[in-house]
C-alpha cells in the first residue's frame, strides 16, 4: 500500500550519485537547487504517505512492509530489501525531510564560494538518504547499514574542510567512537538472530514478549548491547566524547547531524524496539539514569564554555539526556515528541548561531561579541525564540515537551524523585547557559568593533524564519503526536498534571534565565565574583571534567603503543622473517637437490635403471 | 626345456647388457651395449613369435632392427660431431647440462 | 633325438651368445668389443634360425652384422679407441646392484608361479610356413603396411638428419675482413 514511500528514500540517493558523478561541473546555484529539491521531494511523499496513514484506522497503521527486492533467501533465513512504514517511521520521515530540507536551502548560502559547494550537498545527500534508511529499516540488518552509513556520512561532513587539522581529527574520533557503537550492534544483532531465527522487526516483536520473561539474560544482552550503539550514536556518558569536537565542520552540519537528526537516532533505536526495552525494566533505568546524569552532566560543562557552537553542542547533549530520560521511564511517545521540538529549536539556534558566525566572517568567541541585536534583527529574534524554547519557557514548544519528560519522570511506574530532581537541575542549568550565550552575543557593546558585521541573507534567514514559527508554536503538535504514535506503542503515554510540580519546574526555569541576565547583563563585577567564588569548579568544568585526557592516558596511549609494538617487532621479526625464511628454505633445499643434477649420462641412465627396477617390481609381484 | 631357456638367455644378454651400458665411458662401447639390449629383445620377440604360432613377433623384431639402425647412425654422426671439437671420448667429460 | 639334438645345438648357441655379450661389456679396446658384438649377432642369427624365423635370420646377418656393425667399425677406425681404465667407484657398485636385482627379477617372473611362461604348441608343420620370406612378406604388406611404410619414413629421416649432422663445413664459417 505504501510501496511509493520508497521514493523518499531514492531521491535523495540519487541526489548523492549525480551531484557526485558531475557536480563539480555544475554552477553553484543548479547543483544547491538539485540538491534541496531531492530532499524537497522527499518531504513532499512524505506528506503524502502521512496523509494516507492519518486516514487509516489506527489498528490499520501498524506492520506495513513494503518489500522491494529479495536479496537473501537460504534455508529459513530471509533478508529483504524492505522498509517499515508505520507512524513511527513516518514521523521521524517527517523530521528528517522537513528540518533537512530548511537546511539544504540554508546551506545554498552558507556554503556559498566555498570551492567544494557540490561536493557539501552531495554529501548532504547521502547523509538524509542514511537516516531515511535507518528509521525506514524493516529488520536489524538494514538499521546497521544505514547505522553505519550515517556514520559515515557524519565522518565526511565533519571533516569536510580537509585542509583544517583539527577538522580532521574530529572526524577521525567521532567515527572511531561510532565504531564502537556499531560493533555493540552487530553483536546484538547476532544474538538476536540467535534467538529469533529472523531480523525483521515485525516478526522479533511479535515473538519476544512470549519467549522471554522479564529481565532474562538474554533480554538485557540484547538490549545492552543496542544500548552501546544507541549511546554511541547520541553522545551519552560514557562515548560522549566526540560531539563537542564535531563542532569543527560546517554549521549547516552541526544543525542537521549533530542536532536534529543523527543524534536522535539513538533515542529513535530505543522507541523503535521498546517492546524488548519493555521486557528488560533494568535496561530501562540504566538508560534513565544514565540519560538524567547526561543531561546534569552536560548542562554543566555548558555553563563554561564560551564557542557559541560548543555550548550549542553540550545542550544537544543534555537535551538528549532528557530524551533517553523519557524513553528510560516509559514515556516513549513523549520522549519522540520531544525529540521533534528539539529539532526545531536546535536546528533553529544552530542555524541562527551560523549567521551570527556567518555575520561576523567566523567569529566563534562569544567573548568577543556583543551587541548584535541592532545589526542583525532577525537573528536576533529568531536566537531569542529558540533560546526561549529550550529553556522551556512556558507556552513554547519546549516548554511542552520538557514539561511531559519531567512530569513523567516523577510520575511514571519507573520514575522516581531522584531522577526528576536532576531533570529539573538540568532544566535550570539550561536556561542560564543559553542566555548567557544570548546576552553575550546581541546584548552590551560590540567587543570587538574592528569587525563589520552584517545581516545575513534572506536565503538564510527564510529557514531560520520557518523554523523560529515552528518551535514557537509547535506545542500545539503534541496531542496529535501522542494520537498518531499510539499504536506503535500500544498505549496513550499517559498525561500528568500536577500544578505544584509544574509550577517548582517553571520557576526553577525562569529562575536560572533570570540569574544569567544578573551576571551577564548588567555589570560585569558579578561575573568576576562569580569566577573567583567557583575558580576550581570552573576550570574543572573548562576542562571538560578531563575525560578526554583519561581516555587518551587509559585507551588510546596503550591501543598506540601496542601498534608500535607489533609494527617494529612483530611485522619484522615475526611476520616477514617467517616468510623470508620460507623463501630461504626454498633455496636451499633446490640447492641441495641441484646437486643430483651432475650432467653426466651415466648418472642419470642409473637413475633411470633403478625406476625400471622399482616399476619392475610393482607390475609384475605386486 | 622350451620356452623357459629362452628367457632365461634374453634376461641374461638384457642385463648384461645394461651393466655394460652403466659401466663403460666410452660412448661408443655404450652405443653397442644398447645394441646388445636390444638384441635382446628381438631374441625374445621372434623366439615367442615361433611358440605362439603368430607372425606378430617377427615383424615387431623388424621394425626394431629398422629403427636401431637410424638410432644408431645418427648416434654415431653426434659423437663424430662431438669428437671433432673435444679430440676425446669420455661421457664424464660432457657434463655441460650440470646443475 | 632330434630333440635332444635341438635343444642341446640351442643351448650350445645360448651360452656363446652370452659369452660373447660378457665380451662386448669386459673388454677394454673398442675394436675387440666391436668384433665380439658381431660375433653375438652371428650367434643371435644362428638362433633365429633354430627357432624356424629364415628370414628375420637373413635380415640380421645382413643389416645388423652387416651394415650397423659396418658402421661401427669405421666409426672406431675414424676416432680412434682408446683403452679403458676402470675405477671402482660408488657408481659401478650401485650399477651392479641395481642390475643384479633386476635380473632377479626378470628370474622370478620367468620362473615363478603367476608369471610362468606359457607352454608353446609347437606346430611342426604350420611352423615350416612361418618364418619363411614368404610369409612374412605376405604378412607385411598387408596387415602392417602403414608401419612399414612408416619404417621407411624414419629411415630417409635419419639419413637426411646424418648429412646434416656429420657434414665437413667446406666452405669458412667467417669471411675474415682484410
Amino acid at each position: 500500500m505504501f510501496l511509493y514511500a520508497w521514493l523518499i528514500l531514492i531521491l535523495p540517493l540519487l541526489g548523492f550519485v549525480a551531484l557526485s558523478w558531475v557536480g563539480n561541473r555544475l554552477p553553484e546555484k543548479l547543483a544547491g537547487l538539485a540538491g534541496c529539491a531531492t530532499v524537497g521531494a522527499s518531504f513532499l511523499v512524505t506528506l503524502i504517505c502521512a496523509g494516507k496513514m492519518i486516514g487509516l484506522e489506527p489498528a490499520d497503521r501498524l506492520n506495513h512492509v513494503e518489500i522491494l527486492y529479495t536479496w537473501i533467501s537460504s534455508g529459513s533465513f530471509n533478508l529483504d530489501l524492505a522498509i517499515l512504514v508505520d507512524p513511527l517511521s513516518i514521523f521521524m520521515f517527517l523530521i528528517v525531510t522537513g528540518v533537512g530540507f530548511l537546511i539544504h536551502v540554508y546551506s545554498i548560502s552558507y556554503m556559498k564560494g566555498d570551492p567544494e559547494f557540490s561536493r557539501f550537498f552531495a554529501y548532504l545527500n547521502l547523509f538524509i538518504f542514511s537516516m531515511l534508511l535507518l528509521v525506514a529499516a524493516a529488520d536489524f540488518f538494514f538499521l546497521i547499514v544505514g547505522w553505519a552509513l550515517v556514520g559515515l556520512a557524519s565522518y565526511l561532513l565533519i571533516g569536510f574542510w580537509r585542509d583544517k587539522t583539527s577538522a580532521v581529527l574530529a572526524a577521525r574520533k567521532a567515527f572511531i567512537m561510532n565504531v564502537i557503537g556499531d560493533v555493540g550492534m552487530v553483536i546484538a544483532a547476532f544474538v538476536i538472530f540467535d534467538n529469533f531465527g529472523t531480523l525483521n522487526f515485525v516478526d522479533v516483536f511479535s515473538a519476544a514478549p512470549d519467549q522471554f520473561r522479564l529481565n532474562d539474560d538474554t533480554i538485557l544482552l540484547i538490549t545492552l548491547l543496542l544500548l552501546v550503539g544507541a549511546f554511541a550514536k547520541s553522545a551519552q556518558l560514557p562515548l560522549h566524547t566526540w560531539l563537542p569536537d564535531a563542532m569543527e565542520g560546517p554549521t549547516p552540519v552541526s544543525a542537521l547531524i549533530h542536532a536534529a537528526t543523527m543524534v536522535t537516532a539513538g533515542v529513535y533505536l530505543v522507541a523503535r524496539c521498546h517492546v524488548l526495552y519493555e521486557l528488560a525494566p533494568y535496561t530501562m533505568f540504566l538508560i534513565a539514569g544514565i540519560g538524567a546524569l547526561t543531561a546534569i552532566f552536560a548542562g554543566s560543562m555548558a555553563l563554561v564554555q564560551y564557542d557559541i557552537k560548543r555550548v550549542i553542542a553540550y545542550s544537544t547533549m543534555s537535551q538528549l539526556g532528557f530524551m533517553f530520560l523519557a524513553v528510560g521511564v516509559g514515556a516513549f511517545s513523549i520522549g519522540m515528541f520531544h525529540l521533534m521540538t528539539h529539532a526545531f529549536f536546535k536546528a533553529l539556534l544552530f542555524l541562527a548561531a551560523g549567521s551570527v558566525i556567518h555575520g561576523l566572517n567566523g567569529e566563534q568567541d562569544i567573548r568577543k561579541m556583543g551587541g548584535l541585536r541592532k545589526v542583525m534583527p532577525l537573528t536576533h529574534i529568531t536566537f531569542l525564540v529558540g533560546a526561549l524554547a529550550l529553556a522551556g519557557f512556558p507556552l513554547t514548544s519546549g516548554f511542552f515537551s520538557k514539561e511531559a519528560i519531567i512530569m513523567s519522570s516523577f510520575y511514571s511506574p519507573l520514575g522516581n524523585f531522584v531522577f526528576w530532581g536532576i531533570a529539573v537541575i538540568a532544566a535550570g542549568m539550561t536556561g542560564f547557559y543559553i542566555f548567557r550565550v544570548y546576552f553575550y552575543t546581541f546584548y552590551g557593546s560590540s567587543r570587538s568593533p574592528e569587525v563589520h558585521s552584517h545581516e545575513s541573507p534572506l536565503v538564510m534567514l527564510g529557514p531560520l524564519l520557518a523554523l523560529a514559527g515552528l518551535a514557537l508554536v509547535g506545542g500545539v503538535l503534541g496531542p496529535w503526536t501522542h494520537e498518531f504514535l499510539a499504536p506503535v506503542f500500544g498505549v496513550e503515554s499517559p498525561h500528568y498534571h500536577d500544578v505544584m510540580l509544574e509550577t517548582v519546574t517553571v520557576v526553577i526555569g525562569l529562575g536560572g534565565i533570570l540569574i544569567a541576565a544578573l551576571i551577564y547583563l548588567t555589570s560585569s563585577d558579578r561575573l568576576e565574583f562569580a569566577k573567583q567564588a567557583f575558580a576550581p569548579l570552573y576550570d574543572l568544568l573548562l576542562n571538560k571534567y578531563y575525560v578526554d585526557e583519561i581516555y587518551d592516558f587509559l585507551i588510546v596511549k596503550p591501543t598506540k603503543a601496542i601498534g608500535v609494538f607489533l609494527e617494529e617487532k612483530g611485522e619484522k621479526y615475526g611476520i616477514d622473517y617467517a616468510v623470508d625464511e620460507v623463501g630461504r628454505q626454498v633455496r636451499y633445499v633446490s640447492s641441495l637437490v641441484s646437486l643430483w643434477q651432475s650432467g653426466k649420462v651415466r648418472t642419470y641412465a642409473l637413475n633411470m635403471m633403478a625406476g625400471l627396477v622399482v616399476v619392475l617390481l610393482f607390475v609384475v609381484f605386486l | 626345456m622350451g620356452n623357459q631357456f629362452l628367457l632365461i638367455i634374453s634376461a641374461t644378454i638384457f642385463c648384461i647388457g645394461s651393466v655394460g651400458f652403466l659401466i663403460r665411458r666410452n660412448p661408443l662401447i655404450m652405443f653397442m651395449c644398447i645394441e646388445l639390449m636390444l638384441n635382446a629383445v628381438n631374441l625374445l620377440l621372434v623366439g615367442y613369435s615361433g611358440f605362439l604360432n603368430s607372425l606378430d613377433g617377427q615383424i615387431f623384431a623388424l621394425m626394431i632392427m629398422a629403427v636401431a639402425a637410424a638410432e644408431v647412425v645418427v648416434g654415431l654422426a653426434i659423437i663424430l660431431t662431438i669428437f671433432r671439437t673435444r679430440h676425446e671420448l669420455d661421457v664424464d667429460h660432457m657434463n655441460v647440462l650440470k646443475g | 633325438m632330434f630333440e635332444i639334438t635341438y635343444d642341446v645345438v640351442v643351448f650350445i648357441v645360448g651360452t656363446t651368445a652370452v659369452l660373447a655379450s660378457l665380451g662386448v661389456v669386459l673388454c677394454s679396446s673398442p675394436i675387440y668389443c666391436a668384433l665380439y658384438l658381431i660375433g653375438h649377432m652371428i650367434c643371435l642369427a644362428l638362433l633365429f634360425l633354430l627357432y624356424h624365423a629364415e628370414f628375420i635370420a637373413a635380415v640380421q646377418i645382413i643389416v645388423y652384422a652387416g651394415a650397423v656393425m659396418i658402421l661401427f667399425l669405421f666409426i672406431i677406425a675414424l676416432l680412434g679407441g682408446k683403452k679403458e681404465v676402470q675405477e671402482n667407484t660408488l657408481h659401478r657398485m650401485m650399477a651392479f646392484a641395481f642390475v643384479f636385482i633386476l635380473f632377479g627379477e626378470l628370474l622370478l617372473a620367468a620362473t615363478v608361479d603367476k608369471t610362468l611362461p606359457l607352454e608353446g604348441v609347437f606346430d611342426q608343420e604350420a611352423i615350416q610356413s612361418l618364418g619363411s620370406a614368404k610369409a612374412v612378406g605376405l604378412e607385411l604388406f598387408s596387415r602392417h603396411l602403414v608401419p612399414f611404410e612408416l619404417a621407411s619414413a624414419l629411415l630417409l629421416v635419419a639419413a637426411v638428419g646424418i648429412i646434416c649432422l656429420a657434414k665437413y663445413q667446406t666452405t669458412p664459417r667467417r669471411q675474415k675482413r682484410i
